[in-house]
This record gives C-alpha cells, sequence and structure tokens, in this order.
C-alpha cells in the first residue's frame, strides 16, 4: 500500500492558503463591481474611474457615473486627490525612513557584529527590545515625549522619527544578520594586510554587506508603508499617511475606490517583493 | 577588535535608542505616577489614581478579554500553523509554495482588515454567498463581535507563525521519524514524541511573535471588534484621545510593557543553552 | 637575509579568568622555518595571535629585530598571516584579493599587475586570476592566501594551521611547496600546527607547547629523539614509556631495573643520572625489533625480553605488534615492523605467538628523574 505521504498536512496548508487569499480576492472582486455595495452586480471598472478621477475630465468622470450631481461628483474627485495626497505622503516617509534607519542601522549592525566596546552589551539589549514591545507602546510613548518634553508640533515628521524607531530595530536584525554569514578573521586579514579603519570599512564591510543593507532599505519601507499603529498617534492633523486615511475612510463607510485602491497596493507589494528579492539574490552572488 | 571605532559605529544607534526609546518609556513611567491635566497632559503631582483606576472591574473585564482573545488566537493560529509549516519543510521545491503563503502578509494590514469588513459585514461577501447557496432568513451580521476579532487575529498572524516554525522545522533530521516508527510508535505518535520536543524553540518563538502583537493589538478591534470586545489597546487610545487620562493611558502600557517584558523573559528562559564546558583557544 | 629574527619575552595572556599563556618565551631567527606544535587549546593560535597583533598580551614583550612591536596595530607590523579558514574576501576575485595590499598603498597599476602575476606564479594559480573564491577548491583558496600574504613582502609569514582544512594527499603537496617557497624568498616563517608529522618534516626547529607553556624547542630530531618531558615523549609519534630505578652505570651507559621488566640497558648522553634514583625511560616501538626464533649474536649492550603478541595491526607498509612480556603480562609494548623485501621480512608474525624483542641500549632514552 502507498500513502500519499503527508496527505492531512498538505490539505490543511492548501485550505489555509485559500484563507490567506479569500480575502484579496474579495476585494478584487469587489474592484469591479459594478455597484456600491457588496453584492456583486455585474462588471466594471468605474471605482477604477472614480480612484484616478483627479487627472480625468470632468465630463468623463459625469458620462462614468450618469446618476450623480455635480457636488457628489466634486466629492468623489476631492476623495481621489486626498487618496493621492496620502500615498505621495505615505512614500514620502517610507524613503526618508528607509534612508535614515538603513545608514543608522547598517553602522550600527557593523560596529555590533565586529566590534567590542564598553556598552555593546547593553546597546544589544535596548536596539532589539522595541522589536517585541507591541506598536502601541511605541506610538504612546513618542506621543508624550514629543508632546509633552519636547513640544515639538505633530506633523509628519514626528511621524518619520516615529517609524524610524520602529524600523531601526529590524534593519539591524537584517544586516547582522548577512554579516553572521562572513567570518570575523576576513577583517584581521585586512588589518594585517595594511588596511586602516576607513579601508576595512569601504573596501571590505561595505561591499559584502550590501545585499543586506538593501534588504534592510526595502524592509524599512514596507514597515513604513505599512504602518498605522503608531503613525495615527504621532500624526499631525492634516497630512495622514496612506493607512491612516483608509482608516478613516473604512469608519466613515467605506466608499468603493478602496477596492480599486487595494487591488492596486497589492500588485505593488506582490511586484516590488519579487523585484527586490531577485536584485538581492543577483548582487549577493 | 580593540579600538573606538566600534562606539564611532554604534554612537548613532545608540543615541536614537536612549533619546526615541529608553527616555519615552521611563516619561511613561514617570507619568503613570502623576495626576491628569484637566485637557490632556499631567499636573506635576504625585498620584496613585491611575493605578487605582486598574483595579475597577471595567479595567479587569477589558484586560480579561484582552487575554481571552489572545490566547484563544494564537492557539487557533498554532494548530493551524504547525501543519503547514510541517507540510512547506516536507516539501522539496517549495519557494511558490513558501510565497503563497507570505505574500498576504506584505499586503497593508488596514486593508486585510477591510477585506474581512467586506467579507462578515451584513451586506457583505459571506451573506450574498448564504443567500446564492439558499438561506432565507435575516442577514446575519457576523462583524463587531468577539470572533470577528479572533478570526482577523488568526488571519494576521499566521505569516508570523509559519515562518518561525518552517525554518524550525526545515532544520529537524526527518530520519528520527523514521527511527520512532521503526521502534514502534504511530504515525501520530512519532510526531508528537519525537518532532514537537525538538522543534520547541521554534514553538516558543512563534507563539511569542503571535501573542504579543495580539495582546497589544488596536487597530483590529477598533475596526472589527464592538465594545464588548474591546482590547488594552483601545483602552489606552480611548484614554490618550477621548478621556484626556494620560496617567491612565501611561499606567495601562506600563501593564502592557510588563506582559511583553515576561513573555520575552520566559521566552529567553525556555530558549537558553545548556551551560557547556568551555575551551578557549581564542576568543 | 630579508626575514626578521622574532623574541617573544615572557609572555603571558589571561582571558577573564582563563591564563591562555603563561610566561612564553621563544627567539626565532632571522629566515628560520620555525614550528609551534601542541594538541588544541594549548595556546598555540593565541601566541600567535600575538605576534600578529590581534591580541594585547597581558604581559611580556614581542620584538621584531629588537624593536618592540606590541604598541603597534596589525596593519604596521611588517608580518602577515595566513589563516587556518583562508579569510578570502568573498567579494573580490583571486587578482583583487591578491593585489589588496598593494592596492592600499595606491601602488602604480603595472607594477601591482606584473607583482600579482609573480606571486600567483609561486603559487601555481596563474589563469584563475579572475574566478571570485567561491569558485575555488580549498586548496586553491589557501594558495591564493599565501600569494596574498606575501605580496606585500612582509619580514616574517604566519601561518595558523593552514593546511587543517584540506584533505591529507593535498596537505602534503602543499606543505612541499610552502617549503619551497620558504627556501626561495628567506624570510622567517612561523607555523602553528596540532600535526606532528607537517611540524617535523619541514621545520628547522619547533617549540611544543601544552596548557600554554612551552615545553621544548628544538630541531625535530631533538624533539622526536631526545624529548624534554613526559608530554612531549608521548605527544610526539608514538612510545613505550617505562619507570624504574638505575642499579649502575658505566660511562654512558645505565642499567636500569625497570618495574614489571626486569634489568634494561639504556645508554645517555647526560651522566647525570645516579644509581638509586627513579627514571621515566623510553624505546620507540620503532627500534625493537620483533623475531619469532631468538636472534644470536647480540652485543652485550642488547636488551632481549621474550613475549606473546596479543595484537596484530597491518597497514601497508608496516604491521604494529602490541606485546605482553613474558615477565609481567600485565603489560603492553608497542613494536611497529617496517615491511622490507620478502628476503629480509621473515616468517610472518600474527596474533598470539612466541616472539621475541630486541633492541639495542643506544636507542633507549631516559627522560627524567622521578620525584619519590
Amino acid at each position: 500500500m502507498i500513502k500519499k505521504p503527508h496527505a492531512l498536512s498538505r490539505r490543511i496548508y492548501w485550505l489555509t492558503v485559500v484563507f490567506l487569499f479569500l480575502p484579496l480576492a474579495v476585494l478584487m472582486l469587489y474592484s469591479f463591481n459594478a455597484s456600491r455595495s457588496f453584492k456583486f452586480s455585474g462588471f466594471s471598472i468605474k471605482w477604477y474611474y472614480s480612484l484616478f478621477s483627479r487627472w480625468i475630465a470632468p465630463e468623463k468622470i459625469a458620462a462614468v457615473f450618469p446618476e450623480l450631481g455635480a457636488r457628489e461628483l466634486a466629492q468623489i474627485v476631492e476623495r481621489s486627490k486626498n487618496i493621492w495626497t496620502a500615498v505621495r505622503n505615505s512614500f514620502a516617509i517610507a524613503f526618508a525612513t528607509g534612508l535614515v534607519s538603513t545608514v543608522i542601522g547598517a553602522l550600527g549592525a557593523i560596529g555590533l557584529s565586529w566590534y567590542r566596546f564598553s556598552y555593546k552589551k547593553f546597546l544589544q539589549g535596548v536596539s532589539f527590545v522595541p522589536l517585541l514591545l507591541p506598536e502601541i507602546i511605541t506610538g504612546v510613548s513618542l506621543l508624550i515625549f514629543f508632546s509633552s518634553i519636547l513640544r515639538l508640533k505633530l506633523s509628519l515628521i514626528t511621524v518619520l522619527i516615529g517609524h524610524i524607531s520602529f524600523c531601526l530595530p529590524f534593519v539591524l536584525l537584517i544586516i547582522i544578520a548577512r554579516l553572521e554569514e562572513f567570518d570575523y578573521s576576513i577583517i584581521e586579514a585586512a588589518r594585517d594586510l595594511g588596511a586602516r579603519e576607513r579601508d576595512i570599512l569601504f573596501r571590505i564591510i561595505l561591499p559584502i554587506s550590501a545585499p543586506g543593507i538593501l534588504a534592510g532599505f526595502v524592509g524599512a519601507l514596507t514597515l513604513s508603508l505599512e504602518d498605522f499603529v503608531v503613525t495615527v498617534f504621532v500624526q499631525g492633523a492634516n497630512s495622514p499617511t496612506l493607512p491612516v486615511f483608509i482608516h478613516s475612510l473604512i469608519k466613515r463607510g467605506v466608499p468603493p475606490e478602496i477596492n480599486a485602491l487595494s487591488v492596486f497596493l497589492i500588485l505593488f507589494t506582490v511586484v516590488l517583493i519579487l523585484s527586490i528579492r531577485n536584485f538581492i539574490k543577483y548582487i549577493g552572488k | 577588535m580593540k579600538g573606538r571605532a566600534g562606539v564611532l559605529y554604534t554612537l548613532p544607534l545608540m543615541l536614537w535608542s536612549c533619546i526615541f526609546f529608553i527616555i519615552p518609556i521611563i516619561i511613561v513611567f514617570i507619568y503613570s505616577f502623576l495626576a491628569k491635566g484637566l485637557y490632556g497632559g499631567v499636573v506635576w503631582q504625585f498620584s496613585l489614581k491611575a493605578f487605582s483606576a486598574l483595579f475597577s472591574w471595567s479595567f479587569f473585564r477589558v484586560s480579561l478579554v484582552t487575554l481571552l482573545i489572545a490566547v484563544l488566537s494564537t492557539i487557533l493560529t498554532l494548530l493551524i500553523a504547525l501543519p503547514v509549516s510541517y507540510y512547506l519543510a516536507r516539501t522539496k521545491n517549495n519557494t511558490l509554495l513558501l510565497a503563497l503563503v507570505v505574500i498576504p502578509f506584505w499586503v497593508n494590514l488596514l486593508l486585510r482588515v477591510y477585506a474581512w469588513i467586506a467579507i462578515l459585514g451584513r451586506e457583505g461577501f459571506l451573506n450574498h454567498l448564504m443567500t446564492f447557496l439558499g438561506y432565507r432568513g435575516e442577514p446575519v451580521q457576523f462583524l463587531f463581535n468577539f470572533w470577528a476579532v479572533v478570526i482577523v487575529h488568526v488571519y494576521t498572524y499566521l505569516p508570523y507563525m509559519i515562518l518561525p516554525l518552517y525554518s524550525n522545522i526545515e532544520k529537524f533530521d526527518f530520519g528520527l521519524l523514521e527511527a520512532a516508527r521503526d521502534l514502534g510508535a504511530t504515525h501520530m505518535g512519532s510526531l508528537v514524541r519525537v518532532m514537537l520536543p525538538n522543534i520547541k524553540g521554534g514553538i516558543v518563538t512563534a507563539i511569542l511573535f503571535a501573542f504579543i502583537p495580539t495582546m497589544g493589538s488596536y487597530a483590529i478591534p477598533d475596526l472589527v471588534g464592538s465594545t464588548n470586545s474591546h482590547m488594552l489597546g483601545n483602552s489606552i487610545a480611548y484614554n490618550i484621545r477621548t478621556a484626556n487620562n494620560w496617567p491612565l493611558a501611561s499606567a495601562i502600557s506600563l501593564v502592557l510593557t510588563l506582559i511583553s517584558a515576561l513573555g520575552i523573559m520566559i521566552y529567553f528562559f525556555l530558549n537558553r543553552k545548556p551551560a557547556r564546558h568551555k575551551v578557549r583557544e581564542a576568543p | 637575509m630579508k626575514g626578521s629574527r622574532v623574541r617573544v619575552e615572557v609572555v603571558a595572556k589571561w582571558f577573564d579568568d582563563f591564563q591562555a599563556l603563561k610566561d612564553v618565551s621563544l627567539d626565532i631567527k632571522k629566515g628560520e622555518f620555525f614550528s609551534i606544535l601542541g594538541p588544541s587549546g594549548c595556546g598555540k593560535t593565541t601566541l600567535l595571535r600575538i605576534i600578529a597583533g590581534f591580541e594585547d598580551p597581558s604581559a611580556g614583550l614581542v620584538s621584531l629585530d629588537d624593536q618592540n612591536v606590541v604598541p603597534l596595530p596589525p596593519n604596521k607590523r611588517p608580518l602577515n598571516t595566513v589563516f587556518q579558514n583562508y579569510a578570502l574576501f568573498p567579494h573580490l576575485t583571486v587578482f583583487d584579493n591578491v593585489a589588496f595590499p598593494l592596492q592600499l598603498r595606491r601602488e602604480n597599476p603595472k607594477v601591482i599587475e606584473t607583482q600579482v602575476r609573480k606571486y600567483l606564479a609561486m603559487v601555481h594559480l596563474n589563469g584563475h586570476e579572475e574566478k571570485k573564491p567561491g569558485q575555488l577548491s580549498g586548496g586553491m583558496k589557501q594558495r591564493v592566501a599565501i600569494a596574498r600574504a606575501l605580496i606585500s613582502e612582509p619580514k616574517v609569514l604566519l601561518l595558523d594551521e593552514p593546511l587543517s582544512a584540506l584533505d591529507a594527499k593535498l596537505r602534503q603537496s602543499l606543505l612541499m611547496d610552502l617549503d619551497f617557497i620558504h627556501d626561495a624568498i628567506g624570510i622567517t616563517f612561523i607555523y602553528v600546527t596540532h600535526d606532528q608529522s607537517e611540524a617535523l618534516s619541514v621545520s628547522d626547529r619547533v617549540a611544543v607547547m601544552n596548557e600554554g607553556v612551552v615545553l621544548q624547542v628544538g630541531t625535530p630530531y631533538q624533539i622526536y629523539e631526545q624529548p624534554a618531558n613526559p608530554f612531549v615523549a608521548r605527544f610526539i609519534g608514538e612510545n613505550n614509556l617505562l619507570e624504574g630505578v638505575i642499579l649502575s652505570k658505566n660511562g654512558f651507559c645505565y642499567t636500569i631495573d625497570t618495574d614489571g621488566l626486569g634489568a634494561l640497558k639504556v645508554t645517555s648522553e647526560s651522566r647525570l643520572w645516579e644509581p638509586g634514583q627513579r627514571v621515566l625511560h623510553t624505546i620507540r616501538p620503532e627500534k625493537i625489533s620483533i623475531t619469532k626464533t631468538k636472534p644470536g649474536g647480540l652485543s652485550k649492550d642488547y636488551n632481549l625480553l621474550p613475549g606473546r603478541t596479543f595484537e596484530s595491526i597491518y597497514s601497508g607498509f608496516q604491521s604494529k605488534f602490541f606485546v605482553h612480556p613474558e615477565a609481567n603480562e600485565k603489560m603492553q609494548l608497542k613494536v611497529f615492523k617496517q615491511h622490507e623485501s620478502f628476503l629480509e621480512r621473515g616468517p610472518d608474525i600474527s596474533w598470539d605467538e612466541e616472539v621475541f624483542l630486541s633492541w639495542d641500549a643506544d636507542d633507549g632514552y631516559i627522560v627524567e628523574a622521578i620525584p619519590q
């Protein structure tokens, strides 16, 4: 008797994949729904029109939504503008977060993996604990710190500081993991062959840790784009990031453009992840 | 290596960690012992009011609900993640299979939660599906309750659990299972008695990865829960934004921090390496 | 001579509460091939790392040609290291790895090119310039590492178990190459190893270390034939260690009442031993001749012991016998017999046979007096 190997676990695996993809599939389905409710009543791409309406001629929008009056059409365009402003905010924050946390994180990872100094144990503990604390703690403690101690006005700057704070431990972790693939003896060899500290950094450490640094940058980028909890506490009044804006839309009753936007974001993440992975594999060789 | 280079490399990290992590946590600690300001903020005056509020019935209820949601969704997630990771570890050429599990993890959390609203709502996908399959009763509200919160947590933290479990099971020597069966164990028996003890570290990591963020969850109960399924995170947010009670928010944050610290300590306790006699040639 | 004299003076090294080196002193001559031999954990690598500058000594002095180098960082010392795990830069080609020290000094690219080719030729690696370390075998990697360490013309080359990650055949050929390179360029080599055959075969002198202490420094011949203490006698090669009390002394020839075996004759180049002293003496297994018939015509300085083989191990070029001497069945002696031509080999000896062991008093050696 030949039994199929792992028949039970295989079934559970595929059921899990269905469970994981069902919500994404439902979003895609509704993005092409002709009505604004969750009852599927025919195929349409009008929510994509509404999503991009800020760049589309008003007559065209009016043609797509013949049932709507001028005020409602203006609302659609207004919403489209707000969505894309939020997208712009999110990406600006994400890139800045990626840059700053990669620089600080890469230097820190190099120091922590390959050097000895007095406060090393302390720093190892302190820089990894935020990884295991609930995000809301980071958010609340930063909010209190900003508003009552520093008396900073909450804005995109405070959001940026918050994002860097929770991205740093991840970036550190990723780059340290890359550096651990190499034996410390190559640093000793370089020093032995006459390299100064500067030569070691630029000729040895940075080239070999480049894939890790890039992976750290992309990691910080996606974490920052993703974040809602920290942002919602440290944000200013009038410049929401995309997750915060989506949250406010959901609270107000779910306009169907979100479905269309979701499809774009899902495709964007998949393409980003796959291309970056291949790129990192390529330069890691 | 000796010298000052290590300090130079880690100085920015050290400064950042001190200014934006340690100091804020200390301030939260101090704030929890101060009196509440009228319009947010605090009055610099020692007070244990925030801590006495922690012993109220309503706070006890929120803590209990939070713990229940966290424990329940962690167990459910683990029950799904174990066989899934086992299957992934035993399958060759599993890059695609692994990607299928990871991709949803990269989609924005808010969108995933929103998708569950679209599925579970009174007007949602599930009700339409039930009608389509012949259900003729009143539409059912699956949203805004305890179970909706649990389901979305399970959904969210599945990949967090699968990845550490998979990387742990992958290192397991499956030959041991054959040895156990050869010695008379059943298939399930060999998995439970031989594999589980050997992947203990991965299981502990996975539980921690799901349990701690769930304990501090805020967005999920805020969007799919009701007042009956509010969690500690919602209490913190409520006291910060609506009730303007910063000392209480600080005190609750402190409780959450302590719970997380406890989890981390248990983790290191369970994962500690047995002390071994060290032979040292060079460090 | 292009090499340096390396002196290590009463160097000690502590790691927290563990003392890795205890007052080690060595005087390594210019151009010498000097090996440091010892079991793992004996402190030999720590000593090498202190000479290279990767570790500071807790006490003591390291000097090159009478200049103290302890304050100098590794990149300022005129010595280079070949590491056990090669330590090639994974992101650079073979050419760039070897060129690394010269590029740091901003040498003229033409000079670099000719120098790199010269040193790659020395280690037989021409034609592999554009490969990355990942594409090379272990032996090739170590050759690159050797070329890289030599290209900046250091005065001393430190080798930290450079062959231990390679298989036996490759080890042999790379060791011979190292010997040739040493002869060709004439700098000082300090070679750390736990493998005695490597150390004995190429070194001018060997230092044997154990537990942070240098036990003996000498030529390979001295280390093997005249071990200074029981550890060296046991650690280097195989040996039969015997204890007994000196009965009489006749010039350099001593008669020792050996425990369990009775009177045995041993010559010693030292006249310091006195009758009545208890001493440790040794006889190497390959110096004992083993025969089935009682050998005739022995001089009076020969020892003869009848016995019975209880184990024989055939290993191609030689056989090993383990023999219980008749005088004491509880003791065992090791005897190695080379397989020579058939005519000289005599009848085969196998397990559980009566045999005669004989050896010249000259081949015995008194290691040390045992305090009573």
